[in-house]
C-alpha cells in the first residue's frame, strides 16, 4: 500500500519552533539565533554584548555546544543568565532542545535572549528555533570565500557581523568584497565590520540590537 | 552531517503515519530534496541504510529510499528572467543586480512511503 504524505521533513522541529515563538511573543522576549563557524568569536562577542547592555536590558544566553559548560561559564561571569545545551556530538541546535532549555529560564524576567548555536556554517541554517532574528558571525581570518561557499547560510540570515576587524592589517581580507558577495546572495542582509576585542564597530551592533528591541516591543 | 538527525525525523514521520494505518512493515520511502535544501542525498542514503538496519522490526531489510531532486530556480523581480541560482543566489544573470528571488529548490519533504501489514 502506497501512502502519499507530502510532509515537510522538519515538521516536528517547526512545531516546536512555533511553540517557542508563541512563548517569546507572550513574554515579550526578543530572541536572536547566532550562527558561525567554530572560532569566529561568538562567545567573546556575546561576553562584550552582555557586559555593555546588561545594565539596560535583562539578558540571557542559551549556549549550544557539542560538550562542556565553558561558554555558559564565560557568559555567567559577565552577569547574565546562561543555560548550556550539550548536543553530545550533534552539529546543530533544534527547536526541541531550545524548548527544553527554556524550562530553566524565567522568560518574563528576560528582555533579550541570545541563542549561540553550535559552531557550524551548514547544519544550523535549516533549523527554525522560533527566533525573531538570525544573525551570522564571520571573522576576518576565515577569509573572503566563506560567504560564497556557504550561500545557504547567508541567504537565511539578515545580519552578518564581521568580527576580528583588528586583524585586517595582517591579512588579505577585503571588506568591500565581502559586502559585494553578501549583497549578491542576500541583498536584504547587512554586514557590520567590528572587533569584539578592541570594541571597534561594536556600537553599531548595540545600536542594531536596540533598534530591533524597540521594533519588537511595538509590533 | 545532520543527515542522521534528519533521517531519524523522516523515519519517525513515516512510522507514526504507518502505525496509524495499521501497517507494520515499510518497504519504500520517497523524498523530495531540493538542491538548496541543505541536505546531501548521499549522506541521506547512508543514514537510511544505517537506521533501517537498526529498525528491522519495522523496516523491511530490502526497504529502499528514493530521492527526487527539486531543481533550484530563481526569478528576477526586475526583468522576469528565470535562472538557476548558483553561488550568487540573488544575482540576476541578465540585470547583474541582486534582484533574484528563490522560487524552488528549498523543498525537503517526505513524498510517500509504501508499507504492508505482514501479519
Amino acid at each position: 500500500m502506497k501512502v502519499t504524505l507530502r510532509t515537510d521533513v522538519l515538521t516536528n522541529n517547526n512545531k516546536a519552533a512555533e511553540f517557542n515563538r508563541e512563548l517569546f511573543q507572550n513574554t515579550k522576549t526578543l530572541v536572536m539565533n547566532l550562527m558561525s563557524s567554530p572560532g569566529a568569536g561568538k562567545t567573546t562577542l556575546l561576553e562584550e554584548t552582555v557586559r555593555v547592555l546588561a545594565g539596560k536590558y535583562r539578558i540571557a544566553v542559551i549556549e549550544g555546544d557539542l560538550a562542556t559548560e565553558r561558554d555558559a561559564d564565560r557568559i555567567r561571569a559577565m552577569g547574565a543568565r546562561a543555560v548550556q545545551i550539550n548536543t553530545h556530538g550533534g552539529c546543530h541546535l533544534d527547536a526541541r532542545m531550545v524548548a527544553a532549555a527554556l524550562g530553566e529560564l524565567d522568560l518574563d524576567e528576560i528582555d533579550i535572549l541570545f541563542i549561540e548555536n553550535v559552531g557550524n556554517l551548514v547544519c544550523p541554517s535549516g533549523y527554525d528555533l522560533g527566533q525573531k532574528h538570525k544573525v551570522a558571525v564571520l571573522s576576518v581570518p576565515e577569509g573572503n570565500d566563506k560567504i560564497p561557499k556557504y550561500p545557504q547560510m547567508f541567504m537565511r540570515t539578515e545580519l552578518v557581523l564581521l568580527n576580528k576587524l583588528d586583524l585586517l592589517p595582517y591579512l588579505d581580507f577585503s571588506v568591500e568584497e565581502a559586502k559585494r558577495d553578501l549583497a549578491e546572495i542576500n541583498p536584504k542582509s547587512n554586514l557590520l565590520p567590528l572587533s569584539a576585542r578592541t570594541q571597534e564597530g561594536m556600537h553599531e551592533w548595540f545600536f542594531w540590537i536596540e533598534g530591533a528591541y524597540l521594533k519588537w516591543l511595538q509590533q | 552531517m545532520h543527515e542522521m538527525a534528519l533521517m531519524g525525523d523522516i523515519l519517525q514521520l513515516v512510522q507514526e503515519d504507518a502505525v496509524g494505518k495499521g501497517m507494520d512493515k515499510i518497504e519504500k520511502v520517497e523524498l523530495i530534496v531540493g538542491e538548496i535544501a541543505n541536505a546531501m542525498p548521499d549522506a541521506l542514503r547512508m543514514a537510511f541504510d544505517l537506521l533501517r538496519d537498526q529498525n528491522l522490526h519495522f523496516f523491511s531489510v530490502h526497504a529502499e529510499l528514493v530521492i527526487h531532486r527539486e531543481e533550484a530556480k530563481a526569478i528576477c523581480v526586475l526583468c522576469g528572467e528565470k535562472y538557476k541560482p548558483e553561488q550568487k543566489i540573488a544575482l540576476c544573470p541578465i540585470c547583474h543586480i541582486p534582484s533574484g528571488k528563490v522560487v524552488a529548490g528549498e523543498t525537503f519533504q517526505v513524498l510517500s512511503y509504501e508499507g504492508s501489514n505482514g501479519r
